[in-house]
């Protein structure tokens, strides 16, 4: 087993990021459909007037984020007796509001352009609108939908505001590959800390192939 | 099937008017050609006809219902019998074999022989597996075009549909064309050319300009 300057095995830290990041983009994956599915029957106007504030709230920056989930869990702020600060959920709670955004930018367009089609193929065929109209859009939109999640899991494996503020990287409990990097750095260990990169390097650019393959074979899938 | 248009205007923005006061009274069975220069509102006279769109003024009357007064259960019963075909397949992510059957499945029908028969009639049977999104122009015309087939409607409006068809799909076309008008049903089409054979075997000819009706010629 691999250690660290620390007592906690490399493999708790890689699982550790993998779990609360895949957490996080996965409930921000799916409240970004929900979202987009809801808005997608709107007008234009109301689908440019949200891409653009969601365009705006992907360039806040992590830390910022991770300042504002720590204010909201402070023992003192609004959400503090959920006594959630320095934990995982934490961390989760703040990498959501990460990943959020940029899965609305990346969807709201395609729902929008897809789920038009889509009612229109179902009127022309003889039906009023139908509960099958989300499935077919889902369908419709697989290939972006897969590279869409692996987009917000990318970005919340490699955030660091979030994981370092409203976590705390306490060693053995919230520390995430991001955060122990920085720490590592900080003390120069910096062979350690290399260590660390290219395994966050390794799960990213995985991510990335894999990204490419699932689009490629959700695009091509039949039925 | 009969379809009345009773002062009929319809615009997209507000401003300008596709269809300007259009009056026409359609009964089936037969087949009715729509013709008429680029921007005369055949697409939305179409559109118009087959229920999709809801006209800025004026009654459809269909079966001697006001289409957009009536209930909702109403309106599902009549438009449930009428199919439109666009200009620009609209195909869903899937096979042909998927997408010709998309109609009958979403009405919870099922019919592999009818399926077939139109696959193999319209040569789309050595694509028959393939995704629609590596089929040509031609190919994905005719898939939309059999969906609609498939589904026997009693009214069916077809936009343009001999764009990208070869002369011989285009041939067949007109013959399941008038074979469904044999069978009882009001088909529209709204065509730039005028093949001799659809000149032939349909019972009018709807003209439009700007928006307008210029003609109704009956045979």
């Amino acid at each position: 087993m691999v250690y660290l300057d620390v007592t906690e095995p490399i493999i708790n830290i890689v699982i550790r990021s993998l779990y609360v990041s895949g957490v996080a983009s996965l409930v921000a994956f799916i409240t970004a459909i929900v979202l987009c599915y809801y808005y997608s029957g709107r007008s234009k106007r109301v689908i440019n007037i949200l891409t653009s504030i969601f365009e705006v709230l992907v360039g806040v920056p992590t830390t910022i984020i991770g300042l504002i989930v720590y204010m909201l869990l402070y023992p003192n702020g609004p959400l503090g007796f959920m006594r959630l600060l320095y934990t995982p959920y934490a961390i989760i709670i703040g990498q959501f509001l990460v990943a959020l955004p940029l899965a609305v930018v990346s969807l709201i367009r395609h729902f929008y352009s897809v789920r038009e089609s889509i009612r229109e193929l179902i009127l022309s065929l003889g039906l009023q609108s139908s509960r099958i109209e989300i499935i077919l859009v889902l369908k419709e939109l697989k290939p972006i939908l897969a590279s869409t999640y692996l987009l917000a899991f990318s970005r919340c494996i490699g955030e660091l505001g979030v994981a370092m503020i409203a976590g705390g990287a306490i060693e053995g409990y919230t520390s995430v590959l991001t955060t122990t990097i920085a720490i590592q750095t900080s003390m120069g260990n910096f062979e350690e800390a290399l260590l660390l990169g290219l395994i966050l390097i390794s799960v990213t650019l995985f991510t990335a192939i894999l990204t490419r393959l699932l689009s490629k074979l959700l695009g091509e899938h039949l039925t | 099937m009969r379809i009345l248009l009773d002062s009929v205007w319809h615009s997209y923005d507000g401003v300008a008017y596709a269809l300007r006061n259009v009056n026409i009274d359609l009964s089936g069975p037969g087949v009715y050609v729509v013709t008429g220069p680029n921007g005369a509102g055949k697409t939305t006279l179409l559109k118009i006809i087959s229920l999709l769109l809801k006209p800025t003024a004026g009654r459809i009357l269909v079966e001697g219902v006001d289409y957009w007064s009536a209930s909702s259960a109403e309106r599902a019963r009549l438009k449930s019998t009428t199919i439109f075909v666009h200009d620009k397949p609209l195909l869903v992510r899937g096979s042909v074999e998927y997408n010709v059957s998309l109609g009958l499945k979403l009405k919870g029908l099922n019919s592999t022989d009818i399926i077939n028969y139109y696959i193999k009639r319209y040569g789309l049977s050595d694509v028959k597996n393939k995704n629609v999104y590596k089929l040509s122009a031609g190919q994905l015309k005719a898939v939309s075009i059999v969906r609609a087939l498939v589904l026997q409607p009693k009214l069916l409006a077809l936009d343009e549909p001999f764009t990208f068809l070869d002369n011989t799909r285009a041939k067949l076309l007109i013959e399941d064309l008038a074979d469904l008008a044999d069978r009882g049903s009001l088909v529209i089409v709204a065509s730039h050319y005028m093949y001799r054979d659809l000149a032939e075997k349909c019972r009018g000819v709807i003209e439009l300009f700007m928006g307008e009706l210029i003609s109704l010629k009956r045979k």
